[in-house]
């Protein structure tokens, strides 16, 4: 009886494992879902990049707002910065806001950076990480979606298209007009 | 009997040692940031802690847990700031409760089912002492010890 | 004709011969046909010659640039150093089943001239299954899923050279090439496993024949594992040796299992029992080196080894199934046959400490396999990501792992049947004293936590055990021979090799166990920014930085900080770098290492100054014991060895009548 038991065991040990390596083809070990997302957005205040002042989460409420994390010695980042010009400029003067924060390097080099790729809205230096930790970000590029009643709809690892860009701020804004 | 007392006195060294090591003692600031440190995961790397990575946004998460070490956070405090920011996967070592529970309980069942299976197998009766043999069976192997040096000549 | 040529055809032309040699072994076992042997000796013969004809001819064009080939040009460049081109053959994918290939034709060669001469019928069936075997890789390395010699319709003028981490350090010409031939050899005590189920053989046969075969894979594959610990320390850049990554518990699951099934055969050939178990050790440690390659390759987990998704992945997990169904179908079939006639022991005997230490090194095993693969299942089923790393498995490991030091220290010293109260008091007593002993020197040198003590105590428990055994030994031989303290022990070594083989193997265990127990007890690690002149103080070193400055070589360029480390008896020149390779985005930390018996000294150039080389941030480790570690896995390679050498011939001795009555008084 034990024999039995044992081979049943077996077999089904073994099927388990089949079925689970078969499985694992379906995920790709690069997505990473867990985070801050569907909670309330972190609160922060961070200087601009130029010294031209501070920028506080709490003063854009009711309004959509998009943070990208970035950093000059990101090479996808370069890659999505024109994607992020062009939605800068569709949503210039409405109720978007478009916020870069730069990570892990020196005012001067975010500086530079953000000149030499002409990213016009308002950039925020986050020195100590300590913003980007409470994202829950993995690392730069990196982009969230904050709407109008302060929760993080949404999140994009990675290089952000211009469609991807648009679909989220379009879906919150029309929470925003349904409310 | 002297061995039964060297045998004694080395266990109770040993106990006393084993003890002396096991003692709780008041864990230091430092030792408190290693040991959490130890058990976040860097995000960045391929599944190195936050305490052995030397990126810079390990450096910058063990700076976060000092800072918050040193304003007198407790463990549970510190492991939900990241938590309610990173999900469960930023800890190496997945939590007690729920689903990933499984991953503590199935070593100990199997552990446990194996000791099961094996005690089952084995005899529980010691084995009976052997006897020294007899003067007489000694005198026969003697016999058929010459027998056999005599047939290969 | 071009290399690239040469090779792709001998590929080919290897896999005709294969075909043709699975059909020719499995027409000579069935039919006992001695001359569909000889032609299945010479397919395996001839392909094993064309197989190492398309390595070599790998390595002729990574040597000499030959861009042509898409394998070349994904992992060479012309500013790659011709000994890192000609090790490039096992760099990627294609070229690893390449060498993977090429010793398992050179297995089934050995058994097609060898193995067939000693016993025919299970010998021939064997070679066909090991024949099917190669049959499966030459389709892979044949087929667009792997083929190192798939060309490129325009060659580029220089390549992407290989991966900046394979080239850093010349361990990369050792790691692979062991742990590969740990891998495959694994194949023979399995393909006559296999065979001895088919032909329904109730005895011992297939074991005895692959003795050999599985002790110098499980030395091959331990060492191999060694060299990896060594390689992820001196070229990784963390200053540890393992971090349970995915790929290095793929490697070390069928070691584990490797190594149960040693001790377990010997139970099986003492007494004959174990049958069905032994034979399940041997599928599953053959299985497990298959889930290795699977998890390696098939880029279904996240890490080290990582290369990107390839087609490969669903063809290495069909033959694992179609092996695991095979094998357990067999085994389940003719499981009656090989039923044990009765209970195995008593519970104090040497048969029982390796039931024993069966279960614990399975419970290992199950463990590393479930943290392995859990993240997977648990995010397959419900979504839920979760990591499952170092704490983890240090947390279930190491209990287990003292286990297993304590009942590698008993188990040699009792009695095959059982033991008496009387034999475990002369037995151990001096084990018990050394215990003690140990635990007080752990603590005298300041390893203070729990598991180290334990290592220390159980440590010395072992090797009082092997001392003693070794001692009893000499003295038999001095008695019943004559001869001198050394010549007895030399030849305890050579005619005793299985035995005292094995207790040097453990010593090599035991030199191993301390240095991780010393290693996580008492590093120290001290990080700081420091400007050229300034030094920074830890356990007793001083650790001044004289310059930061760039290196340029033609295939990379560094930047390196001079240390200069002081103290404790020490005066070491380090260079830790950043080292940035064209074809990588991010630098690769490359540290400077000062070896020592009692520490290693560790450093780690973090970050520097990169427009003035004004400052950079030194991390400095002192890592007591870790030397230990590869001394240890040195001495375990030499026990194997000793073990696995034949024994001279015995020469008969005559003893007068006269002596015999004196000794048995």
């Amino acid at each position: 009886m034990l024999g039995r038991v044992v081979r049943v065991a077996v077999v089904v040990a073994i099927l388990g494992l089949v079925v689970t390596l078969a499985l694992a083809f379906r995920r790709d070990p690069h997505d990473i879902k867990t985070g801050t997302v569907n909670k309330p957005a972190p609160a922060f205040t961070l200087q601009r990049l130029d010294g031209s002042g501070e920028v506080s989460l709490a003063d854009l409420s009711g309004k959509v707002v998009v943070v990208n994390f970035f950093a000059s010695w990101c090479l996808p980042c370069t890659q999505e910065n024109p994607a992020l010009v062009r939605v800068y400029e569709r949503y210039r003067g409405s109720d978007v806001v478009l916020l870069g924060v730069n990570l892990q390097e020196t005012r001067e080099n975010g500086l530079a950076y953000v000149k030499r790729m002409g990213m016009n809205w308002p950039t925020l230096a986050d020195d100590d990480g300590r913003v980007a930790l409470s994202y829950g970000v993995y690392g730069p590029p990196e982009t969230f979606f904050i709407g109008p009643d302060g929760i993080i709809a949404g999140r994009h690892i990675g290089p952000i298209s211009e469609e991807t860009l648009v679909t989220g701020i379009e879906k919150l804004r029309g929470q925003a007009v349904s409310r | 009997m002297n061995r039964r007392i060297a045998i004694a006195v080395a266990l109770l060294a040993l106990a006393a040692a084993l003890l002396l090591a096991a003692r709780p003692h008041e864990v230091t600031a430092d030792e408190r940031i290693d040991q959490i440190t130890t058990e976040i995961r860097c995000p960045v790397c391929q599944g190195l802690s936050v305490k052995d990575s030397t990126s810079e946004t390990a450096r910058q998460m063990r700076d976060l847990v000092t800072q918050r070490v040193r304003e007198g956070k407790s463990d549970a405090e510190i492991e939900a700031e990241f938590r309610a920011a990173y999900g469960d996967w930023i800890f190496l070592s997945p939590p007690v409760t729920s689903w990933s529970g499984l991953v503590w309980l199935v070593p100990i069942a199997a552990l446990a089912a194996g000791l099961v299976l094996v005690t089952g197998r084995l005899r529980s009766t010691d084995t009976p002492p052997v006897a020294a043999p007899s003067p007489t069976e000694v005198a026969a192997l003697r016999e058929r010890v010459a027998r056999e040096e005599a047939a290969e000549g | 004709m071009s290399a690239g040529d040469l090779g792709a055809a001998a590929l080919r032309a290897a896999l005709f011969l294969s075909l043709w040699g699975t059909g020719a072994s499995i027409y000579a076992a069935w039919r006992r046909d001695a001359r569909a042997l000889a032609s299945a000796r010479i397919a395996a013969g001839v392909g094993f010659g064309l197989v190492v004809i398309a390595a070599l001819s790998m390595m002729f064009a990574l040597a000499t640039h030959d861009f042509s080939i898409l394998y070349v040009a994904e992992n060479n460049a012309r500013e790659t150093p011709t000994f890192y081109s000609i090790i490039s053959l096992w760099a990627a994918l294609e070229g690893s089943i390449l060498l993977w290939t090429a010793i398992l034709a050179g297995a089934t060669a050995f058994i097609a001239f060898r193995g067939t001469r000693a016993i025919p019928r299970l010998a021939t069936t064997a070679l066909a299954v090991m024949f099917s075997m190669l049959t499966f890789f030459l389709l892979l390395i044949t087929t667009p899923a792997a083929d190192p010699f798939a060309r490129l319709a325009l060659a580029p003028d220089n390549g992407n050279g290989p991966n900046a981490l394979l080239q850093n350090h010349p361990l990369m010409a050792l790691h692979p090439p062991l742990l590969y031939l740990g891998y495959v050899l694994t194949s023979v005590p399995f393909a006559y496993a296999i065979a001895s189920l088919i032909l329904g053989e109730g005895g011992d046969r297939w074991l005895v024949a692959t003795r050999r075969f599985a002790l110098i894979s499980w030395a091959l594959l331990g060492v191999g594992i060694v060299a990896g610990a060594w390689w992820s320390y001196a070229v990784l850049g963390w200053g540890g040796y393992w971090a349970w990554d995915p790929v290095e518990n793929a490697a070390i699951m069928p070691w584990l299992t490797s190594t149960a099934y040693l001790h377990s055969v010997m139970v099986e050939e003492k007494r004959s029992l174990l049958r069905t178990w032994n034979l399940a050790l041997v599928v599953a440690t053959f299985a497990l080196t298959i889930l290795g390659t699977f998890l390696t390759r098939s880029g279904v987990v996240n890490s080290v080894h990582s290369f990107s998704l390839s087609a490969i992945g669903p063809l290495l997990l069909g033959y694992l199934v179609a092996i695991l169904v095979l094998s357990v179908g067999l085994l389940l079939w003719r499981s009656a046959r090989l039923r044990d006639a009765g209970p195995i022991g008593a519970p104090l005997s040497r048969e029982a400490i390796f039931l024993f230490q069966n279960v614990l090194f399975m419970a290992a095993t199950l463990t590393v396999l479930l943290g392995t693969l859990y993240p997977l299942v648990a995010e397959a089923i419900s979504g839920a990501q979760l990591s499952i790393g170092g704490p983890y498995f240090d947390r279930v490991e190491i209990p287990l792992a003292l286990a297993l030091l304590f009942l590698m220290g008993v188990g040699p010293q009792l009695p095959w049947h059982g033991a008496s109260r009387a034999t475990l008091e002369r037995q151990f007593t001096a084990p018990i004293v050394a215990a003690a002993l140990g635990a007080l020197a752990a603590l005298v040198t300041g390893t203070t936590a729990l598991a180290a003590v334990l290592t220390y105590a159980l440590g010395a428990f072992v090797i009082a055990t092997v001392v003693q055994e070794f001692a009893r030994g000499v003295r038999a031989r001095r008695t019943l021979h004559g001869e001198g303290g050394l010549t007895a022990f030399a030849n305890l070594l050579r005619r005793s090799g299985r035995r005292y083989g094995g207790y040097v193997v453990h010593l090599g265990i035991v030199l191993v166990a301390l240095a991780v127990a010393t290693s996580q007890a008492r590093t120290i690690d001290a990080e700081q920014t420091l400007a050229p002149g300034e030094t920074l103080v830890v356990a007793g070193y001083t650790v001044r930085l004289d310059a930061i400055r760039p290196v340029s070589e033609p295939q990379r360029d560094s930047i390196v900080a001079d240390l200069v480390i002081t103290g404790n008896g020490a005066n070491e020149h380090l260079r830790p770098a950043l080292v940035q390779y064209p074809n990588s985005a991010a630098a690769v930390g490359s540290p400077g290492i000062g070896a020592g018996l009692r520490d290693d000294l560790y450093t780690i150039l973090a970050a520097y100054d990169q427009r003035t080389f004004s400052w950079a941030t030194i991390r400095m480790r002192v890592i007591p014991g870790v030397s230990w570690l590869w001394l240890g896995g040195a001495v375990v390679g030499i026990g194997a060895l000793i073990a696995a050498l034949p024994v001279p011939k015995r020469r008969t001795v005559r003893m007068p009548v006269a002596e015999v009555a004196v000794s048995a008084k």
